[in-house]
């Protein structure tokens, strides 16, 4: 599978798909990326869709470290959607569940988080 | 019988996907899922980076070492380099002890070897290098390559 981002919008929120391998060589490519978009566009909440994620290390998880801070910041939501059992337990391990959610789809986060489209 | 396989290579970040992908044609014979294969690729790029980014500080003419041994239900890795070493053993194995945080990694590299593998060994002289050496077992057992 290539490895590339993809980012999509919704109300006040952005969309970050990641696919392929999200390792030490993508990392600084992505953030770049997603901190055009938060630039341009200043979202509050962001979703990470990892459905065709074919890898992951604390790279990756640092990754999604910094960009918690930064929607932190702005009181948005984070979470995640797409997770297999493996990207599921990397994630687990790094302890990422306490600070955000895994939500079935971008449609039940929003239900979730009352967020309306 | 034992299988096994040794890899020299510089310590360049790039290098990572070339020892990940080392690791998936070994083990590539055997019939184990996405989410065990995933789990050594995982190892193996936490260790390598380990080796490249703190004990090498990105010092790309120095040298990583991987040796791989597949036994009949465990595969070993050993991961080495001679570069400054750990200090403390202990508190690099705490989650989120990091000593670059500028890097915005977790700081979670040795934790999640620690807990998808079966059993790790941290070997450090400071100043001479580190040594990882990792144990994982492997289901099933099916060798379809004899």
């Amino acid at each position: 599978m290539d490895n590339k981002i993809k980012i999509t919008s919704f109300e006040e929120g952005m969309v970050v798909k990641i696919s392929g391998d999200l390792d030490s060589s993508k990392c600084f490519l992505y953030k770049e990326k997603i901190h055009e978009y938060m630039r341009t566009y200043g979202p509050r909440h962001l979703i990470w869709d990892f459905k065709d994620l074919t890898f992951i290390d604390s790279a990756g998880i640092g990754l999604i470290l910094g960009r918690y801070n930064e929607i932190e910041r702005v009181k948005g939501t984070m979470g995640l959607i797409g997770l297999n059992a493996y990207s599921r337990k990397v994630i687990s391990i790094s302890g990422l569940f306490s600070l955000m959610k895994e939500y079935s789809s971008l449609k039940s986060f929003l239900k979730e988080e009352k967020i309306s489209i | 019988m034992s299988n096994s396989f040794e890899l020299k290579f510089k310590a360049n970040i790039t290098n990572e996907l070339l020892a990940r992908n080392s690791i998936t044609a070994f083990l590539s014979p055997l019939n184990i899922d996405f989410e065990e294969l995933n789990e050594f690729k995982t190892i193996v790029s936490e260790a390598v980076s380990n080796a490249i980014i703190h004990g090498y500080k990105f010092d790309g003419n120095k040298d990583v070492y991987m040796k791989v041994t597949m036994y009949e239900d465990e595969v070993e890795l050993i991961i080495k380099d001679f570069g400054v070493g750990i200090e403390n053993v202990e508190s690099a194995k705490r989650p989120h002890y990091t000593t670059r945080p500028d890097l915005e990694r977790a700081g979670m590299g040795l934790t999640i070897i620690e807990t998808l593998s079966d059993d790790l060994k941290i070997h450090s002289i400071p100043g001479m290098g580190v040594r990882l050496i990792v144990r994982k077992k492997i289901h099933p057992l099916t060798y379809v390559n004899e």
